[in-house]
C-alpha cells in the first residue's frame, strides 16, 4: 500500500474538478486497468476519457491494460487527455 | 610752437598706422572666417553626398522588399514547387545576420547551410503557427509553406502575433507571410489560403521536409499525422489550451505516430477548443517557440529528444514534465506492420466533428422547444412573468449578461447542486405567484451560442415536477450572440 499523487491535465481536470490529489493506500503491484478503474470510481465522469487518454506513472507511459505496475511511495500518476487547440 | 607741430606730426602718423593695423586685422579675421565657412561647406557637401548614397541604398532595398512582398502570391490550391537550390556557402550578409547562432558549435556554418536548404510546412497560422513561423524565418529556414483557411479576426490578436489590427479580414496565410518577409526577405514564403483535406494533403506534405502541426482541431491532427506517415515526414506537433501545452515529435526515427498514442479519436463533446475554453496568448506562444526549436534541431541535423517523449507544460505552476512514450506500435493502423490505412480517409467522419475550431451547432431540441431572439424580445417587452436562466459559467457572465437573468451554470445543473436547485425553485415560486391560475412558470434558457442552453432544456424537462415545480422550458436559439447581432448591437460579443 502506497501513497501516490495524481495530476489531472486538460479535460480530466475539468471532469474531476481537481488539478491533483493524493491517493492513499493504493495496492501495488496493480494492473494499469485497475489503476484507471480506481480513478474512475472516485470520479465517474472520467469514464468518457477511457481509451482516449495517456496514463503515466513516474513520467513513463502506461497503456491501460493488464500489465502490472509497481507503485512506489510518492510516485506521480498523470492523466493526460490530448489537447487539440492551437 | 615747433614742439607742438612736431607732436601733432607724430600723433598723425600714430593714428595713420593704427588705422592701417585695424584694417589689416579686420581683413585677416574676415579671411579666416571665409576659410572656415569654406571648410564647413565642403564637409556638409560630403555629408550630403554620403546621405544621398545611403538613401539610394535604402531605396533599392525597399524596392527589393516591395518586389518580394508583391511576389507573395496567395495559393488557393496546391501547386508543384521547384526544389530548393543548395547554397554552396554563406554570403557576407548571411554571416553578419546569423553570426550569433553561427557561433554555436551545435549549429555552425554547416547547420546554417542545412537550414537554408530545408522546407517546412506550417499547418495553421494561429497561436502556435505565428511564433513558430517567426522564429523559423528569423533563423534562416529555406522555405516556409504557411497554410490557413481562415481570416484574421480581432479576437485572434492576443495570441496570433504575426497579424496586426490592419490585417483584420485578410487571409491569415497572407498576413503571416507578409510579416515573415518583413523580418527576413531571404526566406521563401508560400501562403496557402485553403483547407487541408484528404484530397490535397499528400501532394502538399510530400513537397516539404518537415511538417509542423499548429492546427486547432482533432480531424486535422489525424489527417496531418496520416499524411506524414504515408509520406515519411517528421511531424513536429504542439497544442495549447487555457494554461496548458503539449509537444511531441511524431513519426521520427522509430518513434510513435499520433495514432500509436491515440488510436481512437475522443468523442467530440469531450473536446474543448480555444473559442470555448479560452487560452492565455503566451501559452501557445511558448509552445510554438518550443516547436520551432525542435524543427530547427531536426533541420540542422542535431536531431530531437522529443521523438519518443510527450512534453507537458503547466503554465499555472510554471512546470514542465516529460513523459517517456512507447516506440511505434506494430499494431498501429497507419504506421504499424500491417497497416490498414494506406491512403487518406474522411477524417471528419472518423472523428465525428468538423475540421475547424469554430463552435459546432447542436440540434438537440424540436422546433416547439426553442424560441428565436425576436420572440424573446417580445416576451421581455410585454413584461410577462418568466425566468431567464443563463447557464453559462460565471467567468462568462462576468463579461456580459442580460439584466434580471438568473445564473446557474450548466455544470451545476448537471451535478444537481442543491444550493442552485433551491435558488431555481425559489424563483419559480415567485413567478408562479405573479401568474394567474395554476399555470406552469415559463423558463427561457440562454447561453452564448445556443448549444449548452439546449442541453439545459433537456435536463430541466426531466427535473420539472420532480426536483422543481412544473415548468415550461424553452431555449433561446442562437443565444446571447444572436441577441447581440439581431436585437441589441450594443451588447458585447466575445
Amino acid at each position: 500500500m502506497n501513497t501516490v499523487s495524481v495530476i489531472y491535465f486538460g479535460q480530466s481536470a475539468e471532469l474531476t474538478g481537481l488539478k491533483g490529489e493524493e491517493l492513499v493506500s493504493v495496492p501495488t503491484p496493480i494492473s494499469s486497468r485497475e489503476l484507471w478503474e480506481l480513478l474512475q470510481q472516485r470520479h465517474p465522469r472520467l469514464a468518457v476519457l477511457r481509451g482516449h487518454v495517456v496514463l503515466a506513472v513516474a513520467q513513463q507511459y502506461i497503456p491501460i491494460a493488464e500489465q502490472l505496475v509497481v507503485l512506489r511511495d510518492g510516485d506521480e500518476v498523470a492523466v493526460v487527455p490530448p489537447l487539440s487547440g492551437g | 610752437m615747433t614742439t607742438f607741430v612736431f607732436c601733432s606730426y607724430i600723433l598723425n602718423y600714430y593714428f595713420y598706422y593704427c588705422g592701417y593695423f585695424v584694417t589689416v586685422i579686420f581683413l585677416l579675421v574676415r579671411f579666416s572666417r571665409l576659410t572656415a565657412m569654406d571648410n564647413e561647406m565642403c564637409s556638409l557637401k560630403r555629408q550630403l553626398e554620403e546621405k544621398e548614397k545611403e538613401i539610394a541604398a535604402l531605396r533599392s532595398k525597399l524596392a527589393a522588399r516591395v518586389e518580394k512582398a508583391s511576389e507573395l502570391k496567395i495559393q488557393d490550391k496546391v501547386t508543384t514547387l521547384n526544389p530548393l537550390t543548395a547554397k554552396p556557402s554563406l554570403s557576407n550578409e548571411d554571416i553578419m545576420r546569423y553570426s550569433r547562432q553561427l557561433l554555436l558549435p551545435d549549429l555552425g556554418v554547416q547547420g546554417q547551410l542545412k537550414l537554408s536548404q530545408t522546407s517546412v510546412l506550417v499547418v495553421g497560422c494561429g497561436g502556435l503557427g505565428c511564433p513558430l513561423a517567426q522564429y523559423l524565418a528569423a533563423a534562416g529556414i529555406g522555405r516556409l509553406g504557411l497554410l490557413d483557411y481562415d481570416e484574421v479576426e480581432l479576437s485572434n490578436l492576443h495570441r496570433q502575433v504575426l497579424h496586426g489590427e490592419e490585417n483584420q479580414g485578410q487571409a491569415k496565410a497572407l498576413s503571416a507571410a507578409r510579416s515573415v518577409i518583413r523580418l527576413n526577405s531571404g526566406v521563401e514564403c508560400i501562403p496557402y489560403h485553403l483547407q487541408l483535406s484528404p484530397e490535397n494533403a499528400l501532394q502538399l506534405v510530400q513537397q516539404y521536409d518537415i511538417v509542423a502541426d499548429c492546427s486547432d482541431n482533432v480531424p486535422t491532427r489525424y489527417l496531418v499525422n496520416d499524411a506524414c506517415v504515408l509520406s515519411g515526414k517528421p511531424l513536429v506537433s504542439a497544442s495549447a489550451l487555457r494554461m496548458e501545452g503539449q509537444l511531441t515529435v511524431y513519426n521520427y526515427h522509430g518513434g510513435p505516430c499520433y495514432r500509436c498514442l491515440y488510436p481512437v479519436p475522443p468523442p467530440p463533446e469531450t473536446v474543448t477548443n480555444c473559442s470555448d475554453g479560452g487560452v492565455l496568448g503566451v501559452v501557445p506562444g511558448i509552445m510554438g517557440c518550443l516547436q520551432a526549436l525542435e524543427v530547427l534541431k531536426i533541420a540542422s541535423g542535431q536531431g530531437t529528444a522529443c521523438g519518443q517523449q510527450l512534453l507537458l507544460f503547466d503554465a499555472q505552476n510554471a512546470r514542465f514534465r516529460s513523459i517517456r512514450l512507447r516506440p511505434k506500435q506494430p499494431s498501429c493502423v497507419v504506421c504499424g506492420e500491417i497497416p490498414s490505412v494506406t491512403r487518406l480517409v474522411d477524417y471528419e467522419a472518423f472523428c465525428g466533428s468538423a475540421a475547424t475550431d469554430k463552435c459546432r451547432k447542436l440540434n438537440l431540441l424540436s422546433k416547439d422547444q426553442r424560441i428565436t431572439v425576436q420572440d424573446y424580445k417580445s416576451i421581455r417587452d410585454s413584461t410577462g412573468p418568466h425566468i431567464l436562466l443563463d447557464v453559462r459559467p460565471l467567468v462568462e457572465v462576468e463579461i456580459c449578461s442580460l439584466p434580471s437573468s438568473l445564473n446557474i451554470p450548466l455544470s451545476s445543473l448537471e451535478e444537481k447542486k442543491s444550493k442552485d436547485i433551491q435558488l431555481l425553485q425559489e424563483k419559480i415560486s415567485q413567478v408562479k405567484q405573479q401568474m394567474a391560475g395554476d399555470q406552469q412558470a415559463p423558463v427561457y434558457v440562454v447561453c452564448k451560442l445556443g448549444n449548452d442552453s439546449q442541453k439545459a432544456v433537456q435536463l430541466l424537462e426531466k427535473m420539472s415536477g420532480e426536483e422543481v415545480d412544473g415548468i415550461t422550458v424553452k431555449d433561446i436559439s442562437g443565444g446571447l450572440m444572436a441577441w447581440a447581432k439581431m436585437i441589441d448591437p450594443s451588447f458585447p460579443r466575445y
